[in-house]
């Protein structure tokens, strides 16, 4: 399994690097600099508890990667769609304990507030245990229809896991989107 | 001394006299049934239930019920697919277990469970632990050769369907479809699929659900700036699709393969857009039977919107390419239905979990189900 992990995963980094997508994408994500700033929509909102208290943020602590990641505002998460492994025992690029990293993922590019660079940022989902249940999160830019299958954030990417079965996702940095025209 | 008495037994007697009779014993063990023909106020919620996506489930609701709206619920499990069929008096369903709830052996299967006692009557199982899990797409699970067949998708993530013969209970074929996704019945047996060269490409199944042709137009979706929502809208033999921009599309589906309906057209604008009106939601485009599409739309437009739900819903006659009303909708909505009503109503799922209805003649709203029949409904099933 671990050759195919490193399989996939070199396979994921070099998708997304070689994708005629990513200058778009980095349009995008540069047209929608500074998203993280604004809130995010109203799905995400309605899935929190209504009226329980909120989950208190949790930072980096590096000025360079700012935001809380317990938000769906987090400038990661822009094209995330799940529960954020931040709140279910895991972290932004770790699964919870019991779970397993699926392999397989759809990716996102995203625009750093701090730096001002857009990502390439991989939503690896965390399998084998029950939806965590705790901050949902669905953001969409540069999501694209199921033809699309690297770029689409419906699909339940469990199924590179030894069980389907999703717990949460998360929002690993796999690398910078380069500039190239279309 | 007797009056006493008779004060006595009259004090004593007062209160039986005014009692009720006590309730009548209730037989035990009872279970509700089903109309034999449900009503064309029924409809289908899907309800993805995120907190325990392992207990997807779907609603049967009455629409025209506002205190008892929820009738049965038929399980449908980790982001399990689902076909109604009056004419088979079934519902189908296409999941994946383990063993062990959230480990162990994998088994896909569909089952099928009948409309009025919403038991179980059979199974298939299907090999391979390959069926696709998505958060919800009805095309990934349709029926061809007269409701005889199912079609499937699989997703590992190489692509394909299998064709499922119902009443012989097995899988008869599968067709491989790299880089194409989704289920678009097409002619008597067959169907077609959008692929991600832009291209639709369709199959025509011969008797033993073999291949028998195929087709592909290509340049008919620009994925990049006019990606068509998966899910259309049909009326008679026609796909209509949107894209997230709002261009509208038809695709002739009633030969053996798909042809393009010439003059695609846009949907427009209107007041209130910040910064534009765009679709929105996961079930954005519907139509009635008087040959009418409704497209659920979202003011606030932009790149990354189109699944946050919208708010107001433009019915558009496909034939003059114009807007023809527009209904405002009570709250953000992720799906839109009808109902198989002479005049049908137009029935909103909202983000909230609420269920609503509206007139789709007036645009008016008529009653609200509250959030009373599923956690997370995403689609809309109208049962025919």
């Amino acid at each position: 399994m671990i050759g195919f992990d490193k399989l996939a995963e070199r396979l994921t980094r070099s998708v997304a690097r070689q994708s005629s997508r990513r200058s778009l994408l980095a349009l995008l994500g540069a047209g929608i600099t500074g998203a993280a700033a604004f809130p995010v929509l109203p799905v995400a909102r309605a899935a929190g508890h209504a009226g329980g208290p909120a989950h208190q943020p949790v930072t980096s602590g590096n000025p360079q990667d700012p935001g809380d990641r317990t938000s769906c505002d987090y400038w990661r998460y822009c094209a995330i769609d799940g529960f954020l492994c931040t709140c279910c025992g895991g972290s932004v690029n770790a699964c919870p304990p019991g779970t397993e990293m699926s392999p397989i993922t759809w990716i996102g590019t995203c625009t750093n507030p701090a730096d001002n660079r857009a990502y390439i940022i991989s939503y690896n989902d965390c399998c084998g245990v029950s939806s965590c249940g705790q901050c949902l999160c669905n953001r969409n830019e540069g999501d694209r229809p199921q033809v699309r299958p690297q770029s689409n954030n419906d699909y339940n990417w469990c199924i590179g896991a030894q069980s389907s079965v999703y717990n949460c996702s998360t929002a690993v940095i796999v690398g910078l989107a380069l500039d190239k025209p279309l | 001394m007797r009056l006493f008495a008779l004060a006595l037994a009259l004090a004593a007697a007062a209160p039986a006299c005014a009692q009720p009779a006590p309730l009548a014993e209730e037989p035990l063990l009872q279970v509700a049934r089903l109309p034999d023909v449900w009503p064309k106020s029924f409809v289908v919620v899907h309800d993805i239930n995120f907190n325990s996506i392992l207990d997807g489930r779907l609603a049967v609701v009455d629409t025209a019920s506002p205190n008892q709206p929820l009738k049965g619920l038929v399980r449908d499990s980790q982001m399990g697919g689902a076909l109604f069929s009056r004419q088979r008096g079934e519902i189908l369903t296409a999941e994946t277990f383990y063993s062990r709830l959230t480990r162990g052996e994998r088994t896909d299967a569909v089952t099928i469970w009948d409309m009025k006692t919403l038991q179980p009557k059979g199974e298939i199982v299907l090999p391979g632990g390959k069926r696709q899990q998505s958060v919800i797409y009805p095309h990934l699970f349709q029926f061809t050769n007269h409701q005889k067949w199912a079609l499937l998708a699989n997703f590992t993530p190489a692509q394909s369907v299998s064709v499922i013969d119902i009443d012989a209970r097995k899988v008869i074929n599968e067709i491989d479809l790299p880089g194409c996704s989704q289920i678009y019945p097409t002619g008597e047996r067959g169907f077609s699929s959008l692929c991600a060269d832009g291209s639709i490409f369709s199959v025509v199944l011969d008797a033993q659900g073999k291949a028998a042709s195929s087709a592909t137009i290509r340049n008919v979706q620009e994925i990049d700036h006019q990606a068509y929502f998966s899910t259309p809208a049909y009326i008679g033999g026609t796909a209509w699709f949107v894209s997230q921009r709002g261009l509208v599309q038809g695709f002739d589906l009633s030969g053996p393969v798909a042809k393009v309906v010439p003059g695609a057209f846009s949907l427009g604008t209107a007041p209130g857009a910040d910064p534009e009106w765009r679709p929105s939601g996961y079930q954005v485009i519907n139509a009635d039977t008087a040959g009418r599409l409704y497209v659920l739309m979202t003011p606030h437009g932009k790149e990354g919107s189109h699944k946050d739900g919208g708010t107001a819903v433009w019915v558009v006659d496909p034939v003059r390419k114009a807007r023809v009303a527009i209904i405002p909708l009570k709250g953000p909505t992720m799906g839109i239905g009808l109902t198989e009503e002479d005049v049908p109503h137009l029935v909103g799922a909202q983000v909230d979990g609420t269920i609503n209805v509206y007139d789709t003649q007036s645009g008016a709203f008529v009653r609200s189900l509250g959030a009373t029949v599923a956690f997370n409904p995403f689609l809309v099933y109208t049962v025919r």
